[in-house]
């Protein structure tokens, strides 16, 4: 058995109507990491995780999810991984512990054993006195609650969570999350999918970002935030029409580091620099001098939202996206892949899949 | 929490058919609106054409009470009713997420077909005894006695497969509740109609006799009616050999079978390709 409790190897997955939901995905989740999958809408999140939890055959490459293969032998895979799907599901007519029983059952938790589950459960997601109200009556929170309690009836090793707070709001957030950090804090590993940066922020010890169904980018929140080139300058103009003006000034005068990108933004100008905050007043002053009034100015750490831009950006233009596809680790600096452990010549060594996959047409 | 058995693969064949049995019942028990709906339609007919009908259609039959010949309609009504909801459970699932919840649990793919399926049938044959005693009350009589009222329930049952399959394979191509009961109830009437159910075909027009000979209805009405009347009452199809009631029977139930297995191959084929989705 490996130390993964995934290892996918060139994954692609094609509709029937010929849509590349998803082009040669390499993804490695160690036991016990707490993983980040980022994308936009339609980038491919959903079909990779359908695919990890078999509910979709890969088309090319392998997939081993919990040291099973996912095409040979799906029945083990689907007894080993929790699913929270992105659509709420529980069946609204049953009560919240019937839903729960309905769950072991179908997980073959032992008899003796699911009551007590089912408490724990009930109470660790904050049900235990509604347990007995259909979930009908349920808030979204609540129902979403009650889902991510049945996808761990079976003390799952690995949970996949498929967007799992679109639509909360921040309190039943913020309760879900507390939920995730401490099953994963419990040793389950956790793949979570999700739209919202600060999520990923907050709960992922790794990250990998998709486009267009391929990887453009991976690793801790960390490195890829140090990838966006530094710290983060935006200065706010009195007329926004001078913005052009003012960025060809901060580039003319080399006012910050080599590396630096300068780009104009609806009032005003965005410096993205290692030394952004050291020259910022330079810049200022290069401009006051140019006769350009200044409003405002900030300077900040990256955020993921800066790297989510910065990547897709990137992903989203044709030829590039599919050079960055084709070699999805080089878009990694692979001497900063630090605490998330994943090592670059594992994930460069996914060409074998290409012979030892299991395809899709058997 | 304790260390994950990674071995487990959920319960047995009979073990995953029991919990979705189990799961459908509780359904179907927990909203009794729709059970007693489902019966209230076949129970106005019963009453309403016993009442409207009987003094006109009685001088058709020949000395049995129209309460009598028409039971037997009313209880295969009951069954088409019933199994249209099936496809309308089919559907409600995919809505709520539970189908794919199943499927991407380790039950065994079959056996949650056949659970659902058994719960079905016990509610139809729920509903069937409820019409058969109420109609009994009514002043109908079962020649053939308890024995011949089961035999009625079990042709209500095999009957109600080929448009349980029908209703589920409406669910998985429309996967629109409304759509699947509209599917289903539009042709439930006018199948009805055109079929030996209200009247014998003897006394309708020569289209409808025509349409009635590849009317499913005609065969399960038939059967229902020769096991109620204790003789052979087919006239869409003649058969001598085996004698008296069998005489329909023997051709009304291969024809409900070879249906039965038609529709039913149809729907757990397209049942199957909404399981896997559609990739290459």
């Amino acid at each position: 058995m490996t130390d993964y409790a995934i290892e996918a190897r060139d994954v692609a997955v094609t509709y029937a109507d010929g849509t590349e939901a998803v082009r040669d995905v390499d993804l490695l989740v160690e036991r016990g990491e707490f993983f980040g999958f980022l994308g936009p809408n339609g980038a491919g999140k959903t079909t990779m995780i359908k695919t990890l939890v078999t509910l979709l055959r890969p088309t090319a490459g392998s997939v081993t999810v919990n040291g099973f293969d996912a095409v040979a032998e799906p029945r083990s895979v689907r007894a080993t991984v929790g699913y929270m799907a992105q659509e709420t599901s529980v069946d609204p007519e049953l009560t919240a512990r019937e839903n729960l029983r309905f769950a072991c059952d179908a997980y073959g938790v032992p008899r003796a054993e699911r009551g007590d589950r089912i408490d724990e459960l009930l109470e660790l997601v904050e049900l235990t006195d509604v347990a007995n109200k259909v979930a009908d009556d349920f808030s979204g929170g609540m129902k979403k609650r009650l889902d991510a309690a049945t996808a761990l009836v079976h003390r799952p090793p690995l949970v996949f969570l498929d967007e799992p707070t679109t639509g909360l709001d921040p309190a039943a957030r913020n309760r879900l999350w507390a939920y995730f950090r401490r099953i994963n804090d419990e040793g389950t590993t956790v793949f979570l999918t999700t739209q919202y940066l600060e999520e990923a922020d907050q709960l992922c010890d790794r990250l990998a970002v998709i486009q267009n169904g391929a990887v453009v980018a991976d690793g801790t929140p960390e490195t890829l935030k140090r990838r966006v080139g530094g710290e983060v300058l935006t200065v706010a103009l009195a007329d926004g029409d001078e913005s052009d003006r003012a960025v060809s000034i901060a580039r003319e005068e080399g006012v910050f580091a080599d590396g630096a990108t300068i780009e104009p933004n609806a009032n005003g100008l965005t410096v993205t620099a290692r030394d952004a905050r050291t020259r910022g007043t330079d810049l200022l002053v290069a401009l006051r001098d140019a006769g350009i009034d200044v409003v405002g100015f900030d300077v900040r750490a990256p955020t993921l939202d800066d790297v989510f831009l910065a990547v897709t950006d990137e992903g989203a233009g044709g030829e590039r996206a599919s050079e960055i596809e084709s070699t999805p680790t080089s878009a990694v600096p692979s001497g900063t892949v630090g605490d998330g452990g994943r090592g670059s010549s594992e994930a460069e060594s996914g060409g074998e899949g290409e012979t030892t996959g299991n395809g899709g047409d058997r | 929490m304790s260390a994950p058995s990674v071995d487990r693969h959920g319960g047995s064949f009979a073990s995953d058919m029991w919990v979705t049995f189990v799961r459908w019942t509780i359904k179907s028990v927990r909203n009794p609106f729709v059970l007693v709906v489902s019966l209230v339609q076949p129970i106005i007919f019963l009453v309403l054409f016993t009442q409207v009908f009987g003094g006109v259609a009685t001088s058709a039959l020949e000395g049995i009470s129209y309460e009598t010949y028409l039971v037997p309609a009313i209880v295969i009504q009951v069954a088409l009713v019933a199994a249209a909801t099936s496809g309308i459970g089919l559907v409600n699932d995919i809505e709520n997420g539970m189908f794919e919840k199943t499927l991407v649990s380790p039950m065994n793919r079959s056996a949650v077909f056949l659970g659902k399926t058994l719960a079905e049938v016990v509610r139809i044959m729920a509903q069937v005894v409820i019409v058969l005693g109420l109609g009994v009350l009514l002043g109908a009589e079962v020649a053939t006695g308890i024995v011949g009222a089961v035999g009625i329930v079990g042709i209500c049952v095999l009957f109600s497969v080929w448009f349980t399959a029908f209703s589920n394979v409406l669910a998985v191509v429309t996967r629109d509740e409304e759509s699947t009961i509209i599917g289903a109830n539009l042709l439930q009437l006018p199948l009805l109609f055109v079929s030996s159910a209200f009247l014998p075909l003897p006394a309708l027009p020569g289209w409808i006799q025509t349409v009635a000979t590849f009317n499913p209805i005609t065969y399960g009405v038939d059967a229902a009616r020769a096991v109620m009347l204790g003789e052979d009452t087919m006239t869409v199809v003649e058969v001598t050999r085996f004698g008296g009631m069998w005489n329909t029977l023997v051709p009304a139930l291969v024809v409900l079978l070879v249906l039965a297995v038609c529709f039913g191959s149809v729907a757990v084929y397209a049942i199957g390709r909404a399981a896997s989705a559609d990739v290459r």
